[in-house]
């Protein structure tokens, strides 16, 4: 009798400790993923898949698009590029030259803008130029402009983000590469909430017919679009709620190192921008919407921001349990990295309204 | 009236031994790197939001049972709570590995190198301790010679 009551009593207190850290697990989840304030349109299949392509490595990213042909870049062979003929299928490999090869790369990447093509590292840093077909790049700016990221604009500008030397926050800027006087800081572009580095990191995005450029913040439900000039057309807030980035940021000791206490809540993980349309790939789950989809897809949520409006949004599935990594539009096509492959979506022009 | 001892009678013992030495070396390791710990913990995919308190009330209560089992005499006290506690950590890590999309470890020390997987055995070693030791003690206690003992 007294050993059957040990026996209960040890059970009652397995379950309930087994109960506690389930709780709080299912707490936490909800905290991250959850939130529910806004409510998507899932219209039927604004995109139906044409195949998917298997490219054997999962560190391709999308360098370009021109006249059907699409480039990708490797983050782990940073001179090689895989050319796809998106109608037929076939794949190119392509090798680029540099005349000057012993720089210190560690972030190099490569970017398209027909007729060119740009090797770009800001920690050099170094800006290579050379023509689409040739793959002869020749190192172009001997000036010294350090930065985070850039994306060539036309053949001669660069949208760069980098770090002010004065406060030592986050800056977006424009580089024009021909004229050696012109670089255009704006230091009021970037809103700091915390720190103004971790708190305002984001996408920057170029839209395909170099008018525009814009930048999506990850931590919280805003971008923000400029002209080529640097000037700020319109700020837009997302259908999410999350307005302030939630971060939680320390620094160690003796003041070297600032870490992230925890994961960020990521607000938009992904944008692509083409005309009027901001495309988000964000992480968060909507009003009505079943959790299970967070494990199965990647949602992408469409943006006008000409006329500040939400359109609507779809599911892009997991390829072999990978989600989506990179996503672009170009003609009737959604280009996207899953995994180890790439998946071409053909768009339903009714629900893809560009501008004229 | 005593019978011979067996084996058996030393367990609660060694168990009370064993479980100090882990909860003051596991507390301690967490204590001297106490920054990083609490990052490790912040990064749980678990104990986000409760990270703060958790870097805490860990080591906290690691310590005192480890005081419990070793200096007084609530031991079955000691034991029920350190069975609790490893059966939490145990939780912990089975969640962890089959439900999360990342992997980080908190546990301090030497412990931190040891696999998943040995440390589910690890730590369902010590809860069928913890267990056994506890039947072990309830038995004696049944006995009016031991109960005069205590």
């Amino acid at each position: 009798m007294f050993r059957a009551s040990t026996f209960i009593r040890l059970l009652s207190i397995g379950v309930l400790s087994i109960s506690v850290v389930v709780v709080l697990f299912l707490m936490s989840e909800d905290q991250v993923h959850r939130n529910n304030a806004f409510t998507r349109r899932f219209p039927h299949h604004p995109i139906s898949k044409l195949y998917d392509l298997d490219l054997g490595y999962n560190s391709y990213y999308i360098s370009g698009y021109v006249d059907n042909q699409l480039y990708l870049g490797n983050r782990t062979a940073p001179l090689h590029l895989l050319k796809i003929d998106l109608a037929s299928q076939d794949t190119t490999h392509i090798k680029i030259n540099l005349n000057k090869k012993n720089l210190p790369f560690r972030s190099a990447e490569i970017k398209i803008v027909s007729p060119y093509f740009f090797l770009l590292d800001g920690t050099v840093p170094a800006v290579f130029r050379g023509k689409i077909g040739m793959w002869e790049a020749n190192l172009w700016d001997e000036r010294d402009i350090y930065f985070s990221k850039a994306i060539p604009m036309d053949s001669t500008t660069l949208f760069v983000k980098s770090t002010s030397s004065r406060t030592f926050e986050s800056i977006l800027g424009i580089v024009d590469l021909d004229k050696s006087s012109d670089i255009l800081f704006k230091e009021d572009l970037l809103e700091k909430q915390i720190d103004g580095v971790f708190d305002v990191d984001g996408i920057m995005v170029v839209s395909d017919d170099d008018k525009f450029i814009g930048y999506v913040y990850y931590y919280r439900n805003e971008f923000m679009i400029m002209n080529n000039d640097l000037e700020l057309e319109t700020r837009m807030r997302t259908i999410d709620t999350v307005r302030t980035a939630q971060i939680s940021l320390s620094t160690n000791i003796k003041k070297l190192k600032i870490t992230m206490n925890a994961p960020p809540v990521y607000i938009n993980k992904n944008a692509y921008m083409t005309n009027n349309l901001m495309l988000i790939h964000s992480d968060r789950i909507g009003k009505f919407e079943e959790k299970v989809m967070h494990n199965q897809a990647a949602i992408i949520d469409i943006y006008d921001w000409t006329k500040s409006t939400y359109e609507l949004s779809f599911y892009v599935y997991n390829l072999n349990e990978s989600k989506l990594r990179e996503f672009e539009v170009h003609d009737e096509y959604f280009v996207s990295l899953i995994g180890n492959s790439l998946s071409l979506y053909k768009l339903k022009p009714t629900h893809f309204k560009m501008r004229e | 009236m005593k019978s011979s001892k067996s084996i058996y009678q030393y367990i609660p013992k060694i168990a009370c031994i064993l479980f100090s030495i882990l909860f003051i070396y596991a507390g301690t390791s967490k204590l001297l790197d106490f920054q990083n710990f609490k990052t490790q913990l912040g990064q749980s995919p678990i104990l986000t939001a409760y990270a703060e308190y958790v870097s805490w009330g860990i080591p906290s209560i690691e310590f005192i049972l480890a005081g419990l089992l070793l200096f007084t005499k609530q031991i079955l006290l000691g034991l029920y709570a350190s069975y609790a506690l490893m059966v939490m950590f145990t939780a912990y890590i089975i969640i962890i590995l089959n439900f999360s999309d990342y992997i980080p470890c908190s546990c301090g020390g030497v412990l931190e190198s040891l696999g998943w997987t040995e440390h589910l055995i690890f730590n369902s070693g010590f809860v069928v301790l913890a267990i056994l030791s506890i039947l072990i003690l309830k038995r004696d206690s049944l006995k009016p010679n031991t109960i005069s003992n205590v």
